[in-house]
């Protein structure tokens, strides 16, 4: 008896790793359908908090590619939107030919991106310097959007970089739409708030309420049409003229911009003959 | 005590330094880093072998836990604690029973040390990631995963002892 307990004392230790392997296997060969094992649901209720808090930590050091990667994607739909095309489908031909989704078009637009590398917003003539310059295409009179919306126009293109009156500028005059109406006015910025600017040339019969958009109209070859400007913030009558003075909300958030989206009008050059015929008559 | 506060504490460290960052660590897309096999490579010989397998254990289960892994961890490390002392008598090249000397730089010399490392290192890899794989399909493969993480491990493992382990007897 004596030498038993000696024995078990002694050899304890291998008791116990054969044990505690037993155990290993067991839960090894448990773990095999997650769902149904106890100890894996009970363990997770205590992991799963840590590392969602952790993840939340870590995931701040992909948040550069991962905007990357949403930047591109964005490219890509609004390639696909159907303000960078004209249809052709209106033609008895195409109507008869063609179904509905395969409408005959020819596309207008083409759309790239740059970082911003400087911009003001609190003086009276804002502009925005872009990372992306005439090496990358970039040619002057290229619509910019941001995230929001219409964010300004290229001025002037280096090889490497170029400069953009943003919207928030005496000189930019943008042709805008004002939506359930259809009745084209345009947006030109106070100089007060980079957050507000004022759309003109809406007659005072128009009916305006709080909240409606405020879109490209298209018709200035630069940007394509139905792109948000803004939303009605506040309208005024002013009593010696037949045009309503409109307060409007503007689409994009000058302070936290930071990737922008150039628009490049692929027949500009066609457009632009056309229009010097007018200037020599 | 001091020992054993210290000791703890090293644990401590190294379990949240394997969970929240060398976690997240990946060389070429498979290689990791097992930095909390320090913790158990410098475990002191004096502590009852019973004990040690609890520690094992338990350190092999918690990182089992945040890996999903139920039983592997804990299996192998328990495995390589297993072994130590056989591999540490081997090394020593003596064929007393009695281990006392620690195995922290200063004590050891490097070459003495980087063996015991890679040894032990790849003893548990290799355990962890075959009963992982579960199947002989792509024995070389796998093989090749563990090689890399042994190397990376070892060296890391090494590194961090002699960075922070004050050397005392080496002169």
């Amino acid at each position: 008896m004596n030498n038993l307990s000696e024995f078990l004392k002694r050899n304890f230790h291998i008791f116990l790793f054969v044990i505690l392997q037993i155990v290993c296997i067991i839960m090894i060969s448990k773990s095999m359908k997650y769902t149904s094992f106890a100890l894996h649901r009970v363990c997770q209720t205590i992991v799963a908090p840590i590392n969602e808090a952790w993840y939340n930590v870590i995931r701040h050091f992909s948040l550069e590619a991962e905007n990357e990667q949403l930047v591109q994607q964005n490219i890509t739909l609004l390639n696909e939107r159907d303000n960078a095309f004209t249809f052709k489908d209106d033609s008895v031909y195409t109507a008869v030919e063609c179904d509905s989704n395969q409408r005959v078009k020819m596309r207008l637009y083409d759309y790239s991106y740059a970082n911003i590398v400087y911009k003001t917003t609190e003086k009276t003539h804002n502009y925005i310097i872009i990372d992306k310059g005439r090496a990358d295409g970039v040619t002057t009179d290229m619509a910019v959007l941001s995230a929001g919306g219409v964010c300004g126009v290229v001025s002037d293109v280096t090889e490497h970089f170029a400069s953009i009156i943003s919207l928030l500028h005496p000189d930019a005059r943008i042709s805008a739409k004002l939506l359930p109406s259809n009745q084209i006015g345009t947006v030109l910025w106070d100089g007060i708030s980079a957050r507000y600017a004022q759309l003109y040339d809406i007659p005072q019969h128009v009916p305006v309420s709080v909240g409606d958009s405020i879109v490209t109209s298209g018709y200035s070859n630069i940007f394509p049409k139905d792109i948000l400007v803004g939303i009605v913030e506040d309208v005024h009558e002013t009593g010696h003229s037949s045009f309503l003075t409109i307060k409007v909300r503007l689409a994009t958030n000058f302070n936290n911009v930071n990737t922008v989206y150039l628009i490049r009008n692929i027949y500009t050059k066609e457009m632009d003959e056309l229009k010097s015929n007018f200037k020599d008559e | 005590m001091n020992n054993a506060v210290s000791n703890i504490l090293r644990f401590l460290l190294v379990i949240l330094a394997q969970i929240f960052v060398f976690r997240y660590t990946h060389l070429f897309g498979c290689v990791s880093i097992y930095i909390f096999l320090l913790a158990l490579l410098m475990l002191p010989f004096e502590i009852p072998r019973w004990i040690q397998y609890l520690i094992a254990f338990a350190t092999g289960f918690i990182i089992d836990i945040f890996n999903v892994t139920y039983g592997i961890n804990a299996s192998a490390c328990m495995l390589m604690v297993f072994v130590r002392p056989f591999l540490v008598v081997a090394l020593n090249g003596r064929k007393t029973d009695d281990i006392v000397d620690k195995p922290l730089p200063g004590v050891k010399d490097f070459r003495w040390l980087l063996a015991y490392t890679v040894i032990l290192v790849f003893i548990q890899q290799f355990a962890a990631i075959m009963i992982e794989t579960f199947s002989f399909q792509h024995f070389w493969k796998t093989l090749l995963v563990i090689l890399g993480n042994t190397i990376l491990s070892s060296t890391v493992i090494l590194c961090c002892e002699y960075l922070f382990v004050p050397v005392k007897k080496r002169n």
